[in-house]
């Protein structure tokens, strides 16, 4: 009996040593919701119809073969295919992330773009949009001149980065 | 004790029965028990209802994009896809497996949740052209595929200080046949018992003492669950009584459900290391590289023989052992009629596909991880990392960094000079790769050996950079408009006082002297009595805050000698400059961390592009002229044969005093790469930076075939004629010979150099001027 009862206390207490540390603090893992998620990017499985992403900024040929008396020269490499396909289905949900009201997930679309197209003007100035829309109008300047430094020849692009300029 | 004491004691009171202290003892002991059953019945509810793990922190690679046009081979993709534990297979039927073909992989993803959204699971075709996607299509629903994102890979995890690791999952997902298996071999009366099974002990008991030894267990899974829960491997009788209590009460609280998926996720099933592998979810991860939906029957049965010894029944250890286990596991099934007899054959003829070394071994980058730990400490304390199961990605591109591993130990040891190198401490290196555009961190060596995870160079060597300055010289000048790439300098010999009596005599690295020559050459060719010349005109202040703007985040001491690159900048901070140079003069803050999410995938907190104009375009293109020039004509023309193909590409050397300090940064259209060549203790080197971090750059980029430089000439933009002579003024014009340079549209050529212009008058007026001198 004396011994059941020794074991007894022990136990108890080696319970509370074990259970009052225990596992160590529980991870305060947040169960909130998703709610700031949007859906998933709709893949269009179909070819997008009507891009609208801008055509590639043409290149212009230099004067001359802008080399002379060995001087080497400042050619441009030959273009390469732009994947238009993969912007605009990103430009895509840009819209429907808009739409949504989800512009931070507007804006990572347009960088997923931009990875894809680093130099595409539109992208860039979506991406300035996005911000402006977002209240952030630093960063949406860095975009929109950036914009501007890519449209090249593009007028009705320049036009409307310049009147997001203003607008800043 | 009382009772013991009891009959020394004098006591004064009147003599009490035994039988008087035995009630009493009953009754305190009884009070004891039931407090210690309230006691654990409140903590089990409590630890149990809050049954929360402290989870790690998991880093994310950078996916792999696939779209027509993008840059990947087939290799690539195919390793790509064993490094995520893709299946090959000769029919693709389900996620996580691929076909291989000549020219083709056809493979089907199996989804993920990024923070930015959901990545379907997708059946596609991938068709290669050399190394680039040429074809991308699903099936007959879904047709051309524009975009497909793989799942990332997993590099690393901030583990809790439990070492505890985890993937945590819901009963729904873990598959059918799994708890068949553990029920079947653990505790085939799961169902039925009520957290003890007496039949179950009875028989064990019957089994040990027949094989004179411990053979079988009689726990059930909820009691399995209470050890594992409160970690206490002792077995003794007090022990195993609160345990099968404590069971007792748990059944009583929670339903089976519950139990078992909490077993499911708890239990210990192997060790990595400092790494316990803990759950069904993750052993599958790390026993197959593959999630449990996708493991055959067969190595279910194996994972289910773990929880009886998982380092005794280690798979990757001990294959037979495992698949002993395994067999009796099937056995065990087959007799309770979870499956038929030829399902239990098939599934024991099965061979074992287990995880590959490498994979094990690898997701370890040391460098790089360094600068993710930097980034992060910013928004988030270490105990967040290692216990709230952070999902994080990073900017880490694998194909860089393990281009970079691969590459780099052999490019240095080829440039060492073996008089240089001396018993104490090797050449060392480091690197790092960023994206030109974006300033995504793709990859970074910390030292020349691959995975080197000591001192790390990239980050914290704070070096001269030499004449990898220069580029911020001469943008100062351009952007004044006093400059063009046709003023004419002079490299000639300056000396200068400094403050304390002191005088500084610049010279060129060869003690060559020039004479005259244009801007665009003395930068090409690095001339620095020409660059302090010009430095000076501009102004020290104006090279500094250039400095700044381009990147430097620091106090700069307004010394000349800072025109030649006195400055101490870590090979990282050097990258800033350069990615600002590369992306036209749009500087973009270097990021190692793209976004945070928790583990259930909601977004936390992101880090985008940023960007900001440091530099006018057209200065910025004038600059970009004189840095391809570099490579045409410059420092490191030594390697235009070997980049040809890749031309053009801008960069430029730099060497310190006494060649202590071999670099080089340059970039292309996608990727900007430093490489930083030394001695630890600032020895010489033998090496300038055109023999030496050139070399080095100049492999890492061919491997990685660096995309060329594309054009971005503003509108501003004229080209003109020039005379190949830099002439200064009271000299003959010589238009005899020329060459074409851009000039911004408010800064020409001077009339003494300018060809444009090269009528009659022009030539009467020229020769008129030379007879008036």
């Amino acid at each position: 009996m004396m011994r059941v009862a020794i074991l007894l206390t022990l136990s108890m207490l080696s319970a509370c040593a074990t259970y009052s540390g225990g596992r160590g603090i529980p991870a305060p893992v947040e169960s909130r919701d998703n709610s700031t998620d949007v859906p998933a990017p709709s893949l269009p499985s179909a070819q997008p119809s009507g891009s609208t992403i801008s055509a590639p900024i043409q290149r212009q040929e230099l004067p001359d073969s802008s080399v002379e008396q060995g001087v080497g020269s400042f050619v441009t490499p030959a273009p390469r295919e732009e994947p238009a396909t993969a912007s605009s289905t990103l430009l895509q949900g840009v819209d429907s992330a808009i739409a949504q009201g989800d512009l931070e997930r507007a804006a990572a679309l347009c960088e997923r773009a931009l990875r894809i197209s680093p130099r595409d003007a539109l992208l860039w100035y979506r991406l300035a949009s996005v911000r402006a829309q977002q209240g952030r109008p630093t960063e949406a300047r860095g975009f929109a001149q950036r914009a501007l430094s890519y449209a090249g020849t593009d007028q009705t692009l320049t036009t409307q980065i310049q009147s997001l300029l203003r607008s800043l | 004790m009382q009772k013991h004491n009891a009959p020394d004691n004098r006591s004064p009171h009147p003599r009490r029965s035994k039988w008087w202290y035995f009630k009493r003892l009953v009754l305190a002991m009884s009070a004891i028990i039931v407090l210690w059953g309230v006691w654990i019945d409140y903590t089990i509810r409590q630890d149990f209802e809050a049954l929360q793990w402290a989870l790690p922190a998991r880093l994310y690679a950078r996916p792999v994009e696939l779209y027509v046009g993008a840059t990947i081979s087939q290799d690539e993709l195919s390793s790509t896809l064993q490094r995520l534990g893709y299946r090959q297979s000769n029919a693709v039927s389900g996620p996580g497996e691929y076909q291989l073909t000549s020219s083709r992989i056809r493979l089907w993803t199996r989804g993920f949740d990024f923070w930015d959204g959901e990545e379907p699971s997708l059946y596609l075709n991938v068709e290669f052209d050399d190394n680039r996607i040429r074809n991308l299509w699903g099936d007959q629903n879904t047709g051309d595929l524009a975009l497909v994102r793989l799942e990332p890979v997993e590099i690393a995890q901030i583990n809790p200080d439990t070492g505890e690791d985890r993937l945590p999952t819901t009963l729904s997902d873990v598959p059918q046949s799994l708890t068949d298996a553990i029920i079947a071999v653990e505790d085939q009366r799961f169902y039925s018992h009520f957290g003890v099974d007496p039949v179950g002990i009875a028989r064990a008991m019957v089994a040990n003492i027949k094989a004179g030894g411990i053979v079988q267990g009689g726990s059930t899974l909820t009691q399995q669950l209470i050890k594992n829960l409160y970690l206490d491997r002792r077995q003794t009788l007090g022990r195993k009584i609160e345990e099968a209590v404590m069971a007792i009460l748990l059944e009583l609280h929670f339903s089976k459900e519950d139990i078992l998926s909490a077993y499911l996720n708890e239990i210990f099933l192997g060790q990595q290391g400092n790494r316990a592998i803990h759950g069904f979810a993750l052993a599958s991860e790390y026993y197959f590289s593959r999630p449990l939906k996708e493991l055959t029957l067969s190595e279910l049965a194996m994972l289910a023989g773990l929880p009886r010894g998982a380092s005794y029944y280690n798979p990757l250890r001990y294959p037979e052992r495992a698949t002993a286990r395994r067999d009796v596991v099937l056995q065990r099934m087959q007799s309770q009629g979870y499956i038929s007899a030829q399902e239990q054959a098939q599934a024991q003829s099965a061979s074992l596909r287990l995880a590959s070394r490498t994979r094990i071994q690898n997701a370890r980058y040391p460098a790089f991880m360094t600068l993710v730990r930097e980034d992060l400490a910013r928004d988030y304390d270490s105990e967040a990392l290692r216990t709230e199961g952070l999902r994080i990605f990073t900017t880490l591109d694998l194909r860089v960094q393990d281009t970079v591993d691969e590459k780099l130990e052999a490019a240095v040891k080829s440039v060492e000079r073996a008089a240089a190198s001396g018993d104490d401490g090797q050449l060392e290196a480091a690197v790092v790769i960023t994206d030109a555009i974006s300033g995504e961190v793709r990859a970074i060596a910390g030292g020349r050996e691959p995975g080197f995870s000591g001192f790390n160079r990239a980050l914290n060597a704070n070096r001269q950079i030499g004449s990898l300055v220069k580029p911020a010289v001469y943008l100062a000048a351009l952007e004044t408009g006093d400059y063009s790439l046709a003023s004419v300098l002079s490299d000639s010999p300056i000396t200068m006082s400094l403050p304390g009596d002191q005088e500084w005599s610049p010279q060129n690295y060869d003690n060559k002297l020039f004479g005259d020559v244009y801007l665009f050459d003395a930068l090409e060719r690095s001339m620095n009595l020409a660059t302090v010349n010009l430095g000076m005109e501009v102004g020290v202040d104006k090279v500094a805050q250039m400095l700044n703007r381009l990147g430097v985040d620091k106090d700069i001491p307004l010394y000349p000698s800072l025109l030649l690159g006195a400055i101490d900048l870590t090979p990282l901070e050097v990258a800033q400059i350069y990615q600002s140079l590369a992306s036209n003069g749009f500087r973009s803050p270097l990021r190692a961390v793209e976004a945070v999410t928790t583990g259930q995938g909601a977004r936390l907190e992101r880090y985008g592009i940023a960007t900001e104009q440091v530099a006018d375009s057209e200065s910025m293109y004038l600059l970009e002229y004189a840095m391809q020039g570099v490579f045409r004509r410059g420092t490191a023309e030594t390697m235009a044969s070997r980049l040809g193909p890749h031309f053009p590409l801008a960069g430029k050397t730099g060497t310190t005093n006494d060649l202590r300090d071999s670099w080089f940064a340059g970039y292309g259209d996608d990727l900007v790469g430093v490489v930083w060549l030394g001695y630890d203790d600032n020895r010489d080197t033998g090496l300038t930076g055109a023999s030496g971090a050139l070399r080095v750059w100049a492999e890492l980029m061919d491997s990685l075939s660096i995309n060329p430089r594309a054009d971005f000439e503003p509108a501003g933009i004229q080209w003109r004629k020039v005379s190949i002579d830099a002439v200064t003024q009271g000299r003959q014009r010589n238009c005899s010979h020329t060459l074409t340079l851009p000039f911004a549209s408010n800064t020409l050529a001077d009339n003494t150099v300018d060809c444009e212009d090269d009528s009659l008058f022009r030539n009467i007026i020229d020769r008129v001027r030379g007879l008036g001198r």
